[in-house]
C-alpha cells in the first residue's frame, strides 16, 4: 500500500467513527484529532454530567477510563489492517493527579505491538491548559480475529462503528 | 452503613446519577447494587454491548463507596485499577458486587465482580486500590 492510500483508509475510519458514533461515544462527543497507525489523539470537551461535584470541578476516573478504552478501540482499528472484531481482554488505569480542570480533555493512544491474536495498547491523558502534565495512563490488550473480508470496516459501512 | 444513606449521597455526585446505579445491600465489608441498561451506556453499536469504560466506572463507584467508614467521610482517592473483560456486556440491568480485600489507615484494595444474570458467570472483575487520607 502505498501512504496516500494509508492516508485514505485512516481518514474513512477516522470520518465513520465519528460520523456513526452512538452511546457513550456520543454522549462523550469525542472529535478525532489525529488518527493514523501509529496512534490516535481524541479532544473531549468539558461535560458536568461527568464531574463528581455539583460545582464540576472535578471528573471522575471512570470517565478517563472510558476515554482510554474509546481511544484504544479506534487506534488498534487503524493499526491493524485486517480485524474482523477485537475484544478488550483487560485494561489497567493509573490515575497520576486529580483530574481537577474544566479545560478540555485529551488522549493519546497507540497500538505499540500487534500479534495473530492478541494487540497490545498504551494510552496517556491530559488536559488541554498549563502545563500538560498527564492525568492518567492506562494500558490494554485485546483480542483479535483477522481475515480477509467481512472486515470492521466493511461492518461499520453497513452497520456502525466498533469501540 | 445502610442503603438509603449510600444512595442518598450517590445521588449528589453528578456522575453516579449519569449512571443511574442503585443499591440493593451493603455492610462493613461489601457493596451490592445494580444499574438498569441505557443507550447511553452502549460501547459497540453493531452488537449493542455496554462499552467497557462504562462497566469499569460502575465497579469504580461501588468500590468507592464500600470503603468509607460512614456516609459523612471524605471521598477515597482512586490510585489505579486493573480490569479483566471475560464476557461480552449484552443490554440488561448491570449488577455489581465490591467486596473490600484490605483496608488500612492509609490504603485500601477492593475486588468487584459485575454480572448480567447469573453472578457465576461475570462479565468482569476488577481490582482497584484507594488512597484513604
Amino acid at each position: 500500500m502505498t501512504d496516500t492510500t494509508d492516508a485514505d483508509r485512516f481518514a474513512v475510519i477516522a470520518n465513520l467513527w465519528n460520523s456513526r458514533a452512538k452511546g457513550l461515544i456520543l454522549e462523550m462527543d469525542l472529535k478525532v484529532e489525529r488518527a493514523d497507525k501509529d496512534g490516535v489523539q481524541l479532544r473531549m470537551p468539558f461535560n458536568p454530567d461527568f464531574c463528581l461535584d455539583e460545582e464540576g470541578t472535578l471528573l471522575h476516573g471512570g470517565v478517563l477510563t472510558a476515554l482510554l478504552d474509546s481511544a484504544f478501540g479506534l487506534a488498534n482499528f487503524l493499526a491493524i489492517d485486517d480485524v474482523q472484531t477485537m475484544a478488550t481482554l483487560d485494561l489497567r488505569v493509573d490515575y497520576l493527579r486529580p483530574a481537577k480542570s474544566r479545560a478540555d480533555v485529551m488522549v493519546f493512544a497507540d497500538c505499540y505491538r500487534q500479534t495473530r491474536h492478541i494487540a497490545f495498547g498504551s494510552g496517556k491523558i491530559w488536559f488541554d491548559s498549563g502545563d500538560k502534565e498527564e492525568v492518567a495512563r492506562g494500558a490494554a490488550t485485546f483480542a483479535l480475529t483477522r481475515g480477509k473480508g467481512d472486515s470492521l470496516l466493511d461492518k461499520l459501512n453497513t452497520t456502525g462503528p466498533g469501540s | 452503613m445502610n442503603i438509603i444513606d449510600i444512595q442518598a449521597r450517590c445521588d449528589r455526585v453528578p456522575f453516579f446519577r449519569f449512571l443511574g446505579i442503585k443499591f440493593d445491600e451493603a455492610d462493613s465489608t461489601q457493596i451490592l447494587a445494580q444499574m438498569p441498561f441505557a443507550d447511553r451506556f452502549i460501547g459497540n453499536p453493531v452488537l449493542d454491548t455496554y462499552h467497557g469504560g462504562i462497566i469499569a466506572s460502575v465497579m469504580e463507584t461501588v468500590a468507592s463507596l464500600s470503603v468509607l467508614d460512614n456516609m459523612d467521610s471524605p471521598p477515597a482517592k482512586p490510585i489505579n485499577l486493573t480490569v479483566d473483560y471475560l464476557r461480552p456486556g449484552f443490554a440488561g440491568t448491570l449488577m455489581t458486587r465490591a467486596t473490600i480485600s484490605r483496608k488500612g489507615r492509609r490504603m485500601a484494595s477492593v475486588e468487584t465482580v459485575a454480572w448480567l444474570e447469573d453472578e457465576r458467570k461475570p462479565i468482569a472483575k476488577a481490582l482497584f486500590h484507594f488512597l484513604l487520607v
